[in-house]
């Protein structure tokens, strides 16, 4: 049986979707049930219902052979995963953003740039790769509201269509990546349940 | 000040350095239990024991790991200020030995080590900042039965520590080595290809050939690298796609290896994997790794490593592999025995001499006080 850790929020319809396209269903309501753990119906997959952040830590541990996940939170989390496809959902970029105006690299005039973020080694490899050195405000939400306040300098951030930052003031000054879905796989599982990954990877791109 | 210090004092007692662990009773015993069955296969198939120190000069593992672990390398500097480090690895420290004191020595030199190395690393698949790693390494032995000599030796060290199904994952450097060798790019451009095979990242590597100057042919070779990977099909599949002659031997190379094991009726531990590039700088043939069902993490790696010996000065070719411990220990339950069997109960009050007297007769006694 194929594990599959999927996360919950924005990404759970659009990735029980894809898994019901590519024949592997569920009868019972997953996106409104409490339960976290669900077998599909013909018993060849169970899918486990997690934080989006910690999909890699599942996959990456072999606790789930599969998961699908953002590309923002694969980069952040550093798991050493094998991540054979692009799903078509979930797009958005990694973007620093700043207060309208502050176009100039440090977006003050201290040596050191204070990001408020929740892509800590993102950022920092980020800046770093250019020099510049940053001090980061590690925050868990309500990301836009540090530099209106005097906080941060600047955000790194998932922006999706851009309108909560226009709605705040802010605008992307710096694209870090592009972002969207991705199917990952342990690389244990991969060699241990060979047929049963390969199914499913071609499952899901044959209906891309 | 003096407040401080004490506080200073506890701290060191009540907390433990990340990446350590203590293994007490049953736990050291299983820890032992399987070491003692891996090292008498190893024995069972000629090799010599090699107990290496646990610091060297820092100089000498840079020279074997090469760029990129350097990071996670535990250092310190002696008295005279020569930069020392904790073994982060064995090869290193074998090599070493081998190409000096052991240069003259009859070939092939077959040794096994069993110890301890530290990695700054985030402890990971219950595997710490130390951890235990057994393993063998080859000298002077030919590619040709070496390679085969060394799966076949982890083969049986699965089976006597009572692991039925395992998977040895096969490549060779030498596949992606040859297509890398005709292409001729920078060499970040080669990193960059690395990091999106090594993922088998198929968007990655699309982005990645859309703005590197190569031959569709060429491309269509990378873009087949990732699904090389499955029984011998694979590499006949490999050889429609190759001409090159250092590809192509790998690929005969590989195919002798696939038959032995499928002569010996244990092909079906062996996976071909032709995009399996991972591993230290220092490989230069096959490269392999072994994973089972019940766990996440690989628990043996090892490879070829012939340009390793001539680092320290003396030309040879070198194969070997070694087994995590630590990860073996969370799969497999050996069973424990008391050497001398249950111990007879033995009342400490004048009881020294029945104690004695039951030990000399190799019975185990446990005193009552």
């Amino acid at each position: 049986m194929l594990v599959i850790a999927l996360a919950k929020g924005r990404f759970l319809d659009p990735s029980l979707e894809l898994l019901q396209r590519a024949g592997i269903r569920f009868s019972e309501n997953v996106a409104s049930s409490r339960k976290l753990i669900f077998d599909s119906d013909d018993g060849r997959c169970r899918a486990v219902l997690v934080k989006p952040a910690d999909v890699p830590t599942y996959v990456e541990y072999g606790a789930a052979d599969a998961g699908i996940a953002g590309r923002d939170v694969l980069m952040e989390s550093r798991a050493d995963l094998l991540q054979p496809l692009v799903l078509d959902f979930g797009h958005c970029k990694i973007a620093v953003a700043a207060p309208k105006g502050m176009h100039s690299i440090n977006g003050s005039d201290n040596p050191t740039v204070r990001i408020a973020t929740k892509y800590r080694n993102i950022t920092i490899e980020y800046f770093n790769a250019r020099g510049i050195p940053v001090e980061i405000i590690p925050l868990s939400g309500s990301i836009e509201l540090a530099p209106l306040i005097g906080l941060a300098d600047r955000i790194v951030d998932l922006v999706e269509t851009g309108r909560t930052l226009k709605d705040n003031g802010l605008e992307v000054v710096e694209v870090i990546a592009e972002s969207s879905a991705r199917l990952v796989i342990n690389r244990a599982s991969y060699q241990t349940k060979r047929e049963e990954v390969l199914a499913l990877i071609r499952a899901l791109q044959g209906i891309q | 000040m003096g407040a401080g210090l004490q506080l200073n004092n506890m701290k060191s007692y009540t907390q433990i350095p990340p990446g350590t662990q203590i293994l007490i009773g049953p736990a050291a015993q299983r820890r032992r239990v399987l070491e003692r069955a891996i090292c008498s296969v190893f024995e069972g198939w000629s090799y010599e024991e090699i107990i290496p120190p646990i610091f060297d000069y820092y100089d000498v593992f840079i020279k074997g790991m090469g760029t990129g672990l350097e990071k996670q390398i535990y250092r310190f500097i002696d008295r005279e200020g020569n930069i020392l480090a904790l073994r982060p690895e064995f090869t290193s420290l074998v090599a070493k030995t081998v190409a000096t004191r052991l240069a003259s020595a009859p070939k092939p030199i077959r040794l096994f080590y069993s110890g301890e190395v530290l990695r700054f690393e985030q402890p990971k698949g219950g595997r710490q900042r130390e951890f235990a790693q057994v393993g063998i390494e080859n000298y002077g032995g030919s590619s040709k039965t070496a390679d085969a000599e060394i799966l076949l030796i982890a083969v049986e060290a699965f089976e006597r520590v009572g692991i039925p199904t395992f998977q040895i994952n096969l490549g060779s450097v030498d596949f992606f080595g040859g297509i890398m060798d005709r292409i001729d790019l920078p060499s970040e451009d080669v990193v960059a290809l690395k990091d999106v095979l090594n993922l088998k990242d198929q968007s990655g590597l699309e982005t990645l050939l859309s703005r590197l100057p190569l031959e569709e042919r060429g491309k269509n070779i990378l873009r087949a690298i990732p699904h090389l990977t499955g029984g011998r099909a694979v590499i006949e599949e490999a050889r429609k796609l190759v001409r090159n002659p250092r590809s192509a031997d790998s690929l005969d190379h590989l195919d002798e290896i696939y038959s032995t094991f499928e002569r010996l009726g244990l092909a079906r531990h062996l996976t071909i994997d032709l995009g399996e590039i991972r591993g230290f700088d220092y490989y230069t043939g096959i490269l392999f790794r072994a994973y089972v069902p019940e766990l996440g993490f690989e628990v043996a790696n090892g490879g070829r490593y012939d340009g390793l010996p001539g680092v320290f000065g003396k030309d040879l070719p070198a194969v070997g592999f070694s087994f995590s411990l630590d990860r073996l220990e969370q799969i497999v339950a050996p069973k424990l025995t008391a050497a001398d069997g249950e111990p007879s109960i033995v009342d400490a009050a004048g009881g020294f001499e029945k104690a004695l007297q039951l030990r000399r007769s190799g019975k185990a006694v446990k005193l009552c006080l």
